[in-house]
């Protein structure tokens, strides 16, 4: 009678199990070059928030999709570097001066004309372990150390020399690159898996886009990212801060391809209310939008193409011709289109539909092909050189809307590939001006906004969001998206159970963000590696003691 | 390593001994920086005067048949049409390429990439966004940029810093300085040192400061070498970029040669918040454009650099003027082309400024006097679009012009006609003139050992 | 083959390249009413003032200016003593010619200290404007004093435009007069007397028979573009006076194939010009608007009953008399004598001039704020 009722309560356990997380190929160690961003999120974090970066670095190469792929292959050119020192001596210089240097040192030098080793190598040891990710070797420090004893010495200034070896820090590759280190997987479940300070680094640029604090550093030393346990209550401690929001706007940030708004202008005669005011303002109005649906509200990803709600600023109620109780300065206010106002989704946002223009007009096949490459994770591929254009002026039959003038993408056969998957997207937004301001006839003509993704016909603009909504490539996008992103890798066919298992837990939890976001971070799959890094750790063997002879023979 | 061995001291051992301030050569090994080509005799006043590479880019190519009248064999005379005629004046000081080919061997013309990167690094992509070999300005620049504070000065008028046409591989682009102050911030700021000016004692800050970066540097050798193979040479690329930053410090450390035609420019002002909205309207383009080639002409005048970069409009031509709806490259495909005319009127005008752009350009080097020339004479500048005619992507006969004296070692006034040859013969060409020691340059079809010998003295 | 382009082709171009720069606007974004309103805010205010191309509404000349007459009544000797000798400039002398009565009072301030020779004011036939009274004979009645018609410029008889009458002739005032153009420049980066016009009940924005049009003050500033001109559809909180609006009159209206008009009736409207702050209650007024297919812009024209100390007072008060070329005694009596409207029930005397006022609009959002927190001072 125990047999079968311990058989019956295992099979019920099992049935009633979570299924469990499927194996992953594991990425392969790499070296990550910190964005601008996150390069501003460390220093602050370190240094305190009346730290300036002055400059900033070149910008990643977006790669498969998204920035922070981008970051594992991204080198540093002269100029490059040029900019990092620059930044680097700046700060270091802020430091140490004479305001600030008291917030930052835990010791004070027992003459500030003279060495102080021990003082020294306080520092450089607290704030080396917070900015190398880990505590900084014996031979990481005494570089510092020795700046800081040579400068006394000679210019009878300690803190000058603590000013140069910080620099030097924060131009080292172990600052400026999130380095994977590996250990075996002590669990068995796979090969290898990242050290404890590795784990934390992913953990914390995942979730809060920053170096990780002394905290998560403690817990990693202590072990406690060893455990599922563990991992999970700092991911639970680290979702419930409001330090999250960066995290999570960072992510859309590189989704949402921002870093075209840098160089995004509008003719200041066809859009006169488009200002710089009204550039900013978009991009901060669709993260707001986000971060209100996603992670306030807790609604499903797929609202996000058929929401009313959004939040707006003076500068941006002109655009969208709806009024606003402050009118100036960019106080932000929610805002509802009413039912009977076109305009839903984020696609019908200044910041998206603008985005996808041109500076004097607007383009349904720039708008279709972002559909397409930043929502959709498609790939559109590049145009034939061989366009015969000729086709496309007619001077008999002037073509009124942008409809007609794509009449022949879709007739010529060269063209036809392509355009018929992003022009009839793009159309169904062409009530939006190249400015993102709505209009019902183009050249006098009324405008046919009809169009179809996929086989799915819609009417308009707010019908083109509600077929993207259940577009099943939208939410498979996102969480394909998300993954790569917290992995710093393009996923391969080793993932694809991976994938297919997060998907419908997504789908599982209402396609809540929030959720999709813990699976990740607590998933094994984060810190899955497939092979040894050629790097096993901080600098060893006979180099190290080399170094330690040269500085004891320096020693006066 | 054993402990007995005699041991060179470390530099930074030396400097230390050194930091009271006083005489810099004393104990130090000479640096290659200090020396010219043959490893012998030092800069020195009454040497010939170092010949310096630049290139220039814009975009769209000519207009066919009314820019540069094509010419059945090449010759001395450049006859400029309508489009071009504002370079009149500087026939004299440069020669023209038609004619030469751009064969793909199979692989896709990406439309405004192909033709620049297989001009300029002799391969063409075979994916979008590839680039697998160095741009020749980065060769030049590994002869002759380690005697400078900056290997390579890098601007563009367009307002797209990514969009510089100078990179060692797809990851690995210089960006373009896009504002004419940090341009200005960037050379003449706190690391300028003025050869022209009286006094000089080297800054024992700075004597300091790279004995630290040395001592870093030495580390950061050790950590690369711990490394795989695919990283290690990213990380090889970053060191190669410190050393930049301490070549510049040792430079600043030695008296520099004063300089007569060295004259330190006054600070552009910041533009207004109104103009930073409107960078890539054509006459903001054009005003950046003059400052810039101010600011790089002094810049390579005062031996900042010898190798600049300097772009008008972007592959793109993401240009235009206030109040029109299409861009330069809009314009290209969709404007018609007008029966009497011949030619599209509205690109017809970008094509116009882009080449009063390069005269400009031209103008503002031949105006600094340099011995008993001008700057240009002194100079070899590689201007080059990425098409032909942009309205069909053609990556035929790119038009290609090659501008200076290159310090007596180029002929000018010439019109070469390629007769279908590989468009990697001119950019050889150059390279050759400047001294790199390339047997055959480019891939494929493209490759090349074959110099235009009729430029060459 | 070099080919320079004919006279033709470039003008063809030429016409391409600006109808490019205008295709862009041609899209409609008809102005749908929101919840039944529709809401512009007033740009453009100039007095209507018709002129020929040679003066010939004023055929004793224009009128003489304040600085002319107090310099005729100079001797040689005191012209030298009061401009250091003919040094000072104009701008400097204007103080001094300003304080020409007998005590040294400010003639602007104190008009009826001296006796200036009569005005010249309009004598011409024709003025913008609408027949007020009802009549083409100009006769008095129980609401008007006798007085003289004008015909418009389109042939309509019975115009009455006495404000025309009286300052039509003054330099200042005329087309292109710096006082008005001042005042304009002014209100349009202040935020100082901004009128705004909200039509409430509105089904149809080109056609509705029952509509009601009131008048508020707006309290935000023009939010501008580039090139200076107000951004259509932004919005403007209402000034408030406690629970209430400031201002707040209203008028029932109509509009037919886009032009809006409504009945007449007094309203109060903020206004502001030249240093002077003004709460003008125009009597009888009525408003024409002509609303633009695309419902972004609205011009039209404001008529009324001006009461005349009203406007003294802001001329009195107003800096640049220099510019105007106006003299405020001579101005004083000869507005006294051309009011046409309301007399006073003691003396008969007319306190009113009829008048119009051509206005331009933008579409705009007005607010009503929900606490009222936002107040201005004057």
């Amino acid at each position: 009678m125990r047999a079968v009722f311990a058989l019956l309560l295992s099979f019920v356990l099992l049935v009633g199990c979570e299924q469990p997380e499927p194996p992953t190929d594991g990425s392969t160690p790499a070296m990550r070059r910190l964005s601008n961003e996150q390069y501003r999120n460390v220093i602050t974090d370190v240094f305190g928030p009346h730290i300036t970066v002055a400059g900033q670095a070149d910008s990643l190469l977006r790669t498969e999709g998204l920035l922070a792929l981008g970051a594992q292959t991204a080198r540093i050119t002269p100029s490059g570097f040029e900019k990092f020192y620059s930044m680097a001596r700046s700060i270091a210089q802020q430091v140490v001066n004479e305001q600030n240097r008291s917030g930052q040192f835990q010791c004070e030098p027992a003459s500030i004309t003279e060495p102080d080793d021990s003082c020294a190598k306080q520092f450089f040891s607290d704030v080396g372990r917070l900015l190398y990710r880990r505590p900084p070797t014996t031979d990481e420090l005494a570089i510092p150390v020795t700046a800081a004893n040579d400068s006394a010495v000679s210019n009878g200034n300690f803190y000058a020399g603590i000013a140069l070896g910080l620099a030097g820090m924060l131009t080292s590759p172990q600052f400026l690159f999130v380095i994977d280190t590996t250990e075996p997987d002590a669990l068995g479940l796979s090969k290898w898996q990242l050290t404890s300070h590795a784990k934390a680094a992913r953990l914390s640029f995942l979730l809060w886009n920053t170096t990780p604090n002394k905290m998560l550093l403690d817990a990693a030393e202590a072990g406690e990212l060893d455990t599922q346990e563990g991992v999970d209550a700092h991911v639970d401690r680290m979702m419930a801060s409001h330090r999250l929001e960066a995290g999570v706007r960072a992510f859309f940030t590189d989704f949402f391809r921002f870093e075209e708004f840098d160089t995004l202008e509008k003719d200041s005669i066809i859009y006169p209310a488009f200002s710089a005011q009204v550039i900013d303002d978009s991009k901060e109005q669709l993260l707001l939008t986000v971060l209100d649906l996603l992670m306030e509200r807790k609604e499903d990803y797929r609202n996000l193409f058929t929401t009313k709600k959004t939040f707006l600023t003076g500068p941006l109620a002109r655009v969208y011709r709806v009024p606003t109780s402050r009118p100036t300065g960019n106080a932000w206010e929610p805002y509802e289109f009413s039912q009977s106002d076109p305009r839903a989704g984020v696609l019908m946002q200044v910041g998206f539909a603008a985005l996808a223009s041109h500076p004097g007009r607007s383009s349904p096949t720039l708008r279709g092909m972002a559909i397409r490459e930043a929502f959709l994770c498609q790939h559109i591929p590049s145009p034939p050189g061989d366009v015969d254009f000729s086709q496309f002026e007619d001077p008999e039959s002037p073509d009124a809307t942008a409809k007609d003038r794509l009449e022949a993408h879709s007739i010529e056969p060269a063209c036809a590939g392509c355009h018929k998957i992003m022009d009839p997207i793009g159309l169904g937004l062409e009530q939006l001006d190249g400015s993102a301001q709505f209009r019902t006839t183009e050249n006098e003509t009324v405008i046919d906004a009809s169009g179809e993704l996929d086989g799915i016909p819609f009417e308009d603009g707010a019908g083109l969001g509600r077929v993207m909504s259940q577009n099943p490539a939208t939410t498979a996008c996102l969480a394909n998206r998300l993954t790569e992103y917290a992995l710093g890798r393009p996923l391969g066919a080793g993932d694809r159970n991976y994938m297919e298992y997060l998907e419908q837990k997504f789908a599982d939890t209402g396609y809540r963000f929030p959720d999709l976001l813990r699976r990740i971070a607590t998933s094994r799959a984060l810190y899955a590696v497939s092979e040894p890094a050629n790097n096993a750790g901080p600098l060893q063997g006979a180099a190290t003691s080399a170094t330690t002879l040269a500085i004891a023979e320096s020693q006066p | 390593m054993s402990i007995l061995l005699p041991r060179k001291p470390p530099r930074r051992q030396v400097l230390r001994g050194l930091l009271g301030g006083g005489v810099v050569s004393v104990g130090l090994p000479l640096l290659d920086c200090f020396l010219n080509d043959n490893g012998t005799a030092l800069a020195a006043t009454g040497s010939p005067l170092p010949v310096r590479f630049g290139t220039w880019y814009w975009g769209m190519g000519h207009t066919p048949y009314n820019a540069v009248a094509p010419k059945a064999q090449s010759g001395h005379g450049i006859v400029f049409l309508e489009e071009t005629k504002a370079l009149k004046p500087f026939e004299d000081q440069l020669n023209f390429f038609s004619g030469f080919g751009m064969p793909l061997d199979g692989r896709s013309n990406y439309t405004h990439f192909t033709g620049w990167v297989g001009n300029r690094t002799g391969t063409v992509p075979q994916k979008q966004g590839e680039i697998v070999s160095p741009t020749l300005d980065l060769l030049v620049a590994d002869e002759i940029g380690n005697r400078t504070p900056f290997k390579t000065i890098d601007a563009s008028s367009a307002g797209l810093a990514q969009e510089n046409y100078s990179a060692r591989n797809t990851e690995s682009r210089a960006e373009a300085i896009i504002s004419p102050v940090e341009l200005y911030t960037r050379i003449f700021g706190a690391d300028f040192v003025d050869p022209n000016a009286n006094e000089f004692s080297p800054d024992p800050n700075i004597m300091l400061e790279k004995s630290v970066l040395s001592a870093f540097m030495e580390a950061h050798q050790r950590f690369i070498s711990t490394l795989g193979a695919a990283d290690r040479d990213r990380m090889d690329e970053y060191f190669t970029s410190i050393r930049q930053i301490e070549n510049r410090l040792a430079l600043q450390l030695q008296k520099p040669e004063p300089n007569e035609a060295c004259l330190v420019p006054t600070k552009p002002s910041a533009p207004s918040s109104k103009k930073l909205t409107r960078v890539r309207e054509m006459p903001n383009v054009i005003e950046t454009h003059e400052v810039m080639a101010q600011l790089m002409a002094m810049a390579v005048a005062c031996n900042q650099t010898h190798v600049f970069n300097l772009v008008f409009t972007d592959n793109f031509a993401n240009v235009r003027r206030v109040g029109e709806s299409y861009t330069h490259h809009l314009l290209t495909h969709m404007e018609l082309i007008d029966s009497e005319l011949g030619y599209q009127p509205l690109a017809f005008w970008f094509n116009e400024r882009c080449s009063e752009a390069f005269a400009t350009y031209l103008e503002t080097l031949s105006s600094i006097r340099e011995g008993d020339g001008t700057l240009l004479d002194n100079c070899l500048i590689f201007a080059a679009s990425e098409t032909n005619y942009a309205k069909l992507h053609t990556i035929d006969s790119i038009p290609v012009y090659l501008a200076g004296k290159a310090g007596g070692r180029m002929k000018t006034g010439m019109h070469i006609v390629g007769g279908g040859d590989p468009i990697t013969r001119v950019g050889y060409t150059a390279m050759q003139i400047m001294g790199v020691p390339l047997r055959r340059w480019g891939t494929k079809s493209l490759q090349t050992s074959r110099p235009i010998t009729e430029i060459m003295i | 083959m070099p080919r320079t382009p004919s006279l033709r082709s470039r003008l063809f171009y030429l016409v391409l390249f600006f109808c490019t720069c205008l295709v862009s606007p041609f899209q409609s974004y008809a102005q749908k009413p929101v919840d039944g309103t529709l809401g512009f805010v007033v740009r453009d205010w100039f007095t209507a003032i018709y002129n020929s191309r040679f003066v010939d509404e004023c055929p004793e000349g224009l009128a003489v200016s304040n600085d002319e007459i107090w310099w005729r009544g100079l001797s040689k000797e005191d012209r030298a003593r009061l401009t250091d000798n003919g040094l000072r400039s104009n701008l400097n002398r204007y103080p001094t010619a300003m304080r020409r009565g007998p005590n040294g009072e400010n003639v602007c301030l104190n008009p009826t200290v001296v006796t200036d020779p009569p005005m010249n004011v309009v004598e011409g036939r024709y003025s913008y404007g609408v027949n007020l009274d009802g009549d083409i004979d100009g006769s008095a009645t129980t609401k008007n004093c006798a007085h003289e018609n004008f015909t418009h410029p389109d042939g309509t008889p019975g115009i009455d435009n006495q404000m025309y009458r009286l300052i039509g002739c003054v330099y200042g005032w005329r087309k292109g007069g710096l006082p008005e153009l001042i005042a304009h420049e002014r209100r349009g980066t202040s935020g100082l007397g901004m009128i705004l016009i909200e039509v409430t009940g509105v089904e149809d924005a080109r056609n509705d028979d029952n509509i009601t049009v009131t008048f508020y003050r707006s309290i935000d500033q023009f939010a501008l573009d580039g090139s200076g001109r107000p951004l259509p559809f932004s919005s403007y909180n209402i000034d408030m006076d406690g629970d209430g609006a400031r201002y707040g009159d209203s008028l029932k209206g109509a509009i037919r194939n886009g032009v809006l008009t409504t009945v007449r009736g007094d309203v109060s409207l903020p206004f502001y010009g030249n240093y002077n702050f003004m709460h003008p209650v125009i009597k009888d007024m009525d408003l024409r608007l002509e609303i633009a297919t695309e419902g972004t812009t609205a011009d039209g024209l404001i008529t009324g009953y001006y009461n005349v100390d009203r406007f003294l007072y802001y001329v009195g008060g107003m800096v640049g008399h220099t510019s105007a070329a106006d003299s405020c005694p001579a101005m004083y009596r000869a507005a006294h004598e051309l009011a046409d409207g309301y007399p006073d029930p003691e003396t008969g005397r007319c306190t009113h001039l009829s008048t119009a006022f051509e206005v331009s609009a933008y579409a705009a959002f007005i607010i009503h704020p929900k606490n009222n927190t936002r107040q201005t001072a004057r």
